[in-house]
């Protein structure tokens, strides 16, 4: 990346903070709020209405916070990313610069606002008596890291077809929907019967899930053998997904 | 040392049909398959520009030219041929320098600089400089999505103008802005070109191509119809739109052959297709007769958009068409030392009966004339001033 490409990445992730979060009335707020609200009913729902158990004896509130958050920010990550093309119309038409910096900005400046948000929750529930051990952010970090360049790959991929295609911003919606039910975040893997735990395991977002609460709740911090599959996997991902991205650039001009 | 160099550009835009069109679109641009339906927006444009020269565009809508444009800003990449630029280029495109309608004013200058490479720091400098050139006062603190076209191409100027580029392409700029800006960035284009500047301009005001750039290129349909001095080229473009709005109006019949008992002009040749202002000029011709009696020829002189300038016939001037048997007579007149101003004309000539009554068919040929007189109108008038001669 050439100088003039980071300080015009840097310009676009200031914008993307400044103008997404800050320069709305509810602001950065509402990026820690909404979590909050969605984590409150589904509290509400699974130990009031459904009293679920199954849940190792941990508190529900922390089992789903510490994999509903980087959820939310894949989800949230993966639907800005989408539409970064047509938020940067204006430029794609009238200069030349890397139209992936876009996306990295928008994906970038989602997933750094929600980890913020989620390190002030987990310090929060730690305060409240709700068994988090903050030394598994020395692994959960990483594990967001790994996500981050999963989605920044998808991302990229899905920004480039939307330019053509406009139907996969309204498509991705329902199909996040569904990926989150099929994700052991409000359930544990455990609650899986065992015909199709493999299954459910074999969701990238399921190893997310498992890792955080491995080292957030019960504190290990060892790596796993997975994990470096799961890094593997991010980086082909987001391989591919610039792959598809470089193919496509040189025509949205015309189609954005 | 030349500054830019284009050779053999080409860009052809795919068609998409409306059903799933796109999806097979996307399909072969994966696969690195040129689309099949295309649109030919560019083809075989090559021209270079030296340091310090200027370059003015022009042509009819969907002729190529923001296309052409745009592939010198490298926001597009040509579907043939190589673009090679030796320099800085700063671009205005279709209103604006690719400013984002959510930003400040102020935070698109710092966009801009960014997209230059230049840190916030770099261009502390130019931004007072920036923000005095445009003009917007307060708004220069509003997102520019609230501005009307006009301040945005006020501000896009003050941007692209500050960030002192090597090439600044400017395409259609003048167009929106108001009275007193137009004539703040003719003066900064001035200066611009007098300092050793290279603007390649894009307009339809014929007058200020003229006016800014040494060369003009004609772009028709995506080809270069003419490049060369400015002058040339523009009266060149001025003439075909002329002859366009008289076809137009009267559907001009061409040359019609044979209409057998009538006369009519069975030929008629030029001497030359331009001519330098000054010089003879002979018209050769033939007309067709039904009878054995001398027929009359009309000869006109018109401008390419119609306006008559002259016209004769041979029983005027009391001359008689030679008979050259088998019906035909035939005709030689010269125009002496052609006082018509350099442009477009059409040498016109029409058959008409022995009695010079009736006028038949109406056949043309176009006329060049080429000089480098400044005078204004269609014809030279001799002249002679009674005062003193400045030194």
């Amino acid at each position: 990346m050439t100088a003039r490409d980071r300080a015009l990445l840097a310009n676009f992730y200031r914008r993307e903070v400044a103008v997404r979060y800050l320069g709305s009335t509810t602001g950065l707020l509402w990026a820690l709020v909404h979590p909050l609200v969605l984590l409150g009913v589904y509290h509400f729902v699974f130990t009031t209405i459904f009293r679920a158990t199954g849940f190792a004896g941990e508190s529900f509130l922390a089992f789903v916070a510490v994999a509903l958050w980087p959820w939310l920010a894949a989800q949230e990550a993966l639907q800005r990313g989408t539409v970064a093309m047509g938020n940067y119309a204006g430029m794609i038409r009238k200069v030349a610069f890397p139209h992936e910096l876009a996306v990295y900005a928008s994906v970038g400046a989602t997933f750094t606002l929600q980890l913020a948000g989620y390190v002030v929750v987990l310090i929060v529930l730690a305060v409240a008596g709700q068994g988090i051990h903050l030394a598994g952010l020395v692994v959960a970090i990483p594990v967001w890291a790994v996500v981050c360049v999963a989605v920044t790959g998808v991302a990229l991929a899905l920004a480039a077809l939307q330019v053509f295609i406009r139907d996969i911003e309204h498509i991705l919606m329902p199909v996040l929907m569904i990926v989150m039910y099929l994700t052991p975040i409000l359930y544990p893997l455990t609650l899986v019967p065992a015909s199709v735990r493999p299954w459910v395991a074999a969701n990238p977002f399921a190893w997310m899930a498992g890792r955080l609460r491995d080292a957030l709740l019960d504190g290990h911090l060892a790596l796993h053998p997975g994990d470096a599959a799961a890094a593997v996997v991010a980086l082909i991902l987001f391989a591919a997904g610039r792959a598809v991205f470089r193919r496509l650039s040189p025509h949205f001009e015309d189609f954005v | 040392m030349t500054l830019l160099a284009l050779a053999a550009v080409g860009k052809d835009y795919a068609r998409v049909k409306p059903r799933g069109g796109r999806v097979r679109l996307v399909w072969d641009l994966l696969h690195e398959r040129a689309a099949k339906d295309v649109f030919r927006a560019l083809d075989g444009v090559s021209f270079a520009i030296e340091r310090g020269e200027s370059l003015g565009v022009i042509g009819e809508n969907g002729a190529g030219k923001s296309t052409l444009l745009k592939i010198i800003a490298g926001v597009i990449k040509p579907t043939r041929g190589t673009v090679e630029s030796n320099g800085r280029v700063g671009a205005l495109l279709e209103l604006g320098s690719g400013f984002h309608p959510e930003y400040t004013g102020l935070a698109n200058i710092d966009l801009a600089a960014a997209l230059l490479g230049l840190a916030p720091s770099e261009i502390a400098a130019s931004r007072e400089r920036i923000i005095d050139f445009a003009g917007l006062g307060e708004h220069i603190r509003e997102p520019i999505k609230h501005y009307s076209s006009g301040m945005v191409v006020r501000l896009g100027f003050a941007v692209a103008t500050a960030l002192a580029p090597d090439i600044l392409i400017t395409d259609e700029v003048l167009a929106v802005g108001d009275e007193s800006f137009q004539k703040k960035c003719i003066a900064w284009m001035e200066r611009y070109l007098a300092e050793g500047g290279t603007l390649l301009f894009c307009s339809h005001s014929m007058f200020h191509v003229q006016k800014l750039c040494s060369h003009a290129m004609w772009l028709k349909d995506g080809c270069v119809e003419r490049y060369g001095i400015s002058a040339d080229v523009t009266r060149d473009y001025l003439a075909y739109h002329e002859e366009k709005e008289a076809r137009a109006k009267e559907g001009v019949p061409r040359a019609r052959a044979e209409s057998a008992g009538w006369y009519a002009v069975q030929r008629l040749a030029l001497d030359a297709d331009c001519v330098e202002q000054g010089a003879d000029l002979t018209i050769d011709g033939e007309v067709y007769a039904p009878d054995d009696r001398a027929p009359v020829v009309v000869i006109g002189v018109v401008r390419a958009d119609g306006t008559p300038v002259f016209g004769v016939t041979s029983d005027m001037d009391r001359v008689a068409l030679r008979d050259a048997g088998d019906h035909r007579w035939m005709f030689r007149m010269t125009l002496t030392r052609l006082p018509l101003q350099p442009g477009r004309y059409a040498i016109r000539a029409h058959a008409a009966d022995p009695e010079g009554v009736r006028v038949f068919d109406h056949v043309e040929r176009t006329l060049t004339v080429r000089g480098e007189t400044r005078e204004l109108g269609l014809v030279h008038l001799r002249h002679r001033w009674h005062d003193e001669v400045e030194r």
